[in-house]
């Protein structure tokens, strides 16, 4: 029996569950243990499992991310986070080269078993330092997976699959989806890492999301449906390993491929995998590519001009329209 | 105090690695190995008097300055050589090429970060790491007074000191980052740094590797029974340049003389026969098969084979 609960549940369940499961699993973060972290996703964990695996750290992002590298090279599968997703950048030679490096640079004497996970996101009046989707910020750093959930079955099983893999998984969690409530299935419940999800058929329009996007993505094409466009949502499941024969399958049936990112338009995911169609499987497009994102500025702090800055569902929709007129 | 076997271990080790030293100089002459490289004379007292006090079991984070330390931490010399010719007998197996991404995790060599103080923080994770498994392994991590001055340092540092953890940081200052001073970089002592994590601090002149050795002893000592961190500041000297073949224009005459005058091997050696543990004889007898096994390491080395295409998209994923 499936059960409803929400995403930040899910994530609680997937990390008790590996805890129980595996005494080297860790957790380690700022205000993750006794608070139960600042979003509340981590409460119970200090209680289960005490000080020495619900760890509250300093605050000290390099600490965190470089620290999890070498429990990880010595034997634990640290779980690790950052508060917000993007200080990644305030340990970004720790995320960007010794986690997702140190395997390769030592000729493979080492696996590096650890997630990071990074809440990521606007929600309201963050502003620019506290509601980025860094995720694309790894794509030039071969070595970790990039992982992205958008809904709580997906959050649970990505998480237990990501704690059991030997490759370091930056773990996207976008804080707007922490109460979003959906039936996640009893049981041990693992998700592939760099699977696609079909999450609706369609035929004239391929839209690609991940995280928040993807719910964005299905009311988009909803709204479609009553004006006669069939649109097919695809959900990568986050940029790396990317699912790109999935993605070329539903092109193929569709002729047309929106991609929507909530990070600004340029440099971003969509970019690059807009590259990776034009240079791989351009014959099969029928009109060009659109990508949607946030505009290209710094994420306002007053949110009336956040909610202006960010992608909608009615982007998506008339980037839709456009390409069918 | 060091016993006398311990000194004799100290000063066979540091001959070995100012050996294979030399013996690198000649393979990078021949153009068998790439000249990046930052040698370590004058830093063997510091290298191999702290990690001769560690177990097999006990983790080493090492610096790019020399090889004395990973030598000393039981690597084999002919997989070092291997690492330098980029070839199939390294550890890396011929991916890395140089000093920077040695390791060894049989010896508890865990490798090197390449941005240096990076090490720091991997140090302070494989620290806690024994400290969670409850394991009675001890960490030591060397850098320079170069790298002391990033603030990877601090963070490593602090959770060190709040969490008590079995690690020591071992501080090479020879004075110089590259070719700034530490006068011109560095505001009060290393050393008193340790006091303001809560740890402890000791200072130790490098010229002397069996002093640095009782320091570390005792440092590994309490990290072991779990009473914390240790900071050691050793003072050390560049015999030579920052690389092979820094001119050193940014230094003085005066004070590559002084250096000159510091060589921990030169001053191990008088005390080993000052102190009767070996005569002229029994030290050269040492030193010929130092230099006959450094002989053989990379005569056995040469033969390795070079990586080809098909390593460059392994081991980036498990």
């Amino acid at each position: 029996m499936p059960r409803t609960i929400s995403y930040s549940q899910a994530i609680n369940e997937a990390l008790t569950e590996e805890m129980e499961r595996d005494e080297r699993v860790v957790l380690m973060g700022e205000d993750v243990g006794r608070m139960g972290g600042i979003f509340g996703v981590t409460p119970g964990i200090y209680e289960k499992f005490g000080a020495d695996r619900a760890i509250d750290t300093p605050i000290s992002e390099m600490l965190i991310v470089g620290g999890a590298v070498g429990m990880a090279i010595t034997g634990l599968r640290p779980v690790a986070e950052l508060q917000f997703a993007d200080f990644i950048f305030n340990a970004a030679d720790e995320t960007f080269s010794k986690m997702s490096k140190w395997r390769y640079m030592h000729g493979g004497q080492f696996t590096v078993p650890m997630v990071l996970r990074l809440p990521e996101g606007a929600t309201g009046g963050g502003g620019a330092e506290h509601s980025q989707c860094p995720e694309a910020a790894l794509l030039e750093h071969p070595g970790s997976h990039i992982v992205v959930a958008s809904n709580p079955a997906d959050a649970k099983g990505l998480l237990k699959a990501a704690i059991r893999d030997d490759n370091p998984v930056a773990f996207f969690e976008h804080k707007g989806l922490y109460a979003m409530k959906g039936e996640v299935p009893d049981g041990d419940h693992l998700v592939e890492i760099g699977k696609a999800d079909i999450k609706r058929q369609g035929t004239d329009v391929t839209i690609v999301a991940w995280g928040k996007m993807v719910g964005l993505s299905l009311k988009a094409a909803e709204q479609l449906q009553k004006q006669g466009i069939s649109a097919e949502v695809l959900d990568t499941r986050g940029l790396r390993p990317l699912d790109t024969e999935a993605i070329f399958a539903s092109i193929e049936k569709t002729g047309r491929l929106i991609i929507a990112q909530e990070a600004p338009k340029s440099g971003g995911g969509a970019s690059e995998i807009a590259a990776i169609v034009a240079e791989e499987a351009l014959d099969l497009l029928e009109a060009p590519i659109i990508r949607v994102g946030a505009m290209d500025v710094p994420i306002p702090q007053n949110a009336m001009l956040e909610a202006l800055v960010l992608p909608t569902s009615a982007d998506i929709e008339r980037a839709a329209i456009s390409m069918l007129r | 105090m060091t016993d006398k076997d311990t000194r004799i271990a100290i000063y066979r080790t540091m001959y070995t690695a100012q050996a294979w030293e030399l013996a690198l100089m000649r393979l990078i002459d021949e153009g068998l190995a790439p000249p990046s490289y930052h040698p370590g004379r004058g830093s063997e007292g510091s290298e191999v008097g702290a990690t001769l006090a560690l177990r097999k079991s006990d983790y080493l984070l090492y610096d790019h300055r020399g090889m004395s330390h990973i030598i000393a931490k039981g690597t084999p010399l002919k997989a070092l050589f291997g690492d330098f010719l980029g070839n199939s007998f390294g550890t890396t197996r011929g991916l890395g090429a140089g000093i920077v991404h040695v390791a060894d995790p049989d010896n508890g060599v865990l490798g090197q970060s390449g941005t240096l103080g990076g090490s720091q923080l991997i140090a302070a994770g494989a620290a806690l790491s024994s400290k969670i498994r409850k394991t009675d392994q001890v960490t030591m991590c060397f850098f320079g007074d170069g790298a002391a001055n990033r603030g990877t340092f601090h963070e490593a540092a602090n959770a060190a000191g709040a969490w008590k953890l079995p690690l020591i940081f071992v501080i090479q200052n020879n004075g110089w980052a590259v070719s700034t001073s530490t006068e011109q970089a560095t505001g009060g002592r290393y050393v008193d740094r340790a006091h303001g994590y809560g740890f402890v601090g000791e200072w130790v002149d490098g010229a002397d590797a069996f002093a640095v050795h009782d320091v570390a002893q005792r440092a590994v000592d309490r990290a072991r029974r779990g009473e914390g961190a240790t900071l050691i500041e050793v003072k050390t000297v560049r015999l030579t340049g920052h690389y092979a073949g820094d001119p050193q224009a940014y230094r003085t005459t005066d004070d590559k003389e002084l250096a000159a005058t510091q060589d921990p091997i030169v001053l191990a050696r008088a005390k080993l026969i000052e102190l009767g543990d070996l005569d002229e004889e029994g030290v050269t007898d040492l030193e010929l098969e130092a230099r006959a096994a450094v002989d053989v390491a990379a005569e056995e080395a040469k033969p390795g084979i070079q990586p080809t295409a098909d390593r460059i998209d392994q081991y980036i994923y498990a």
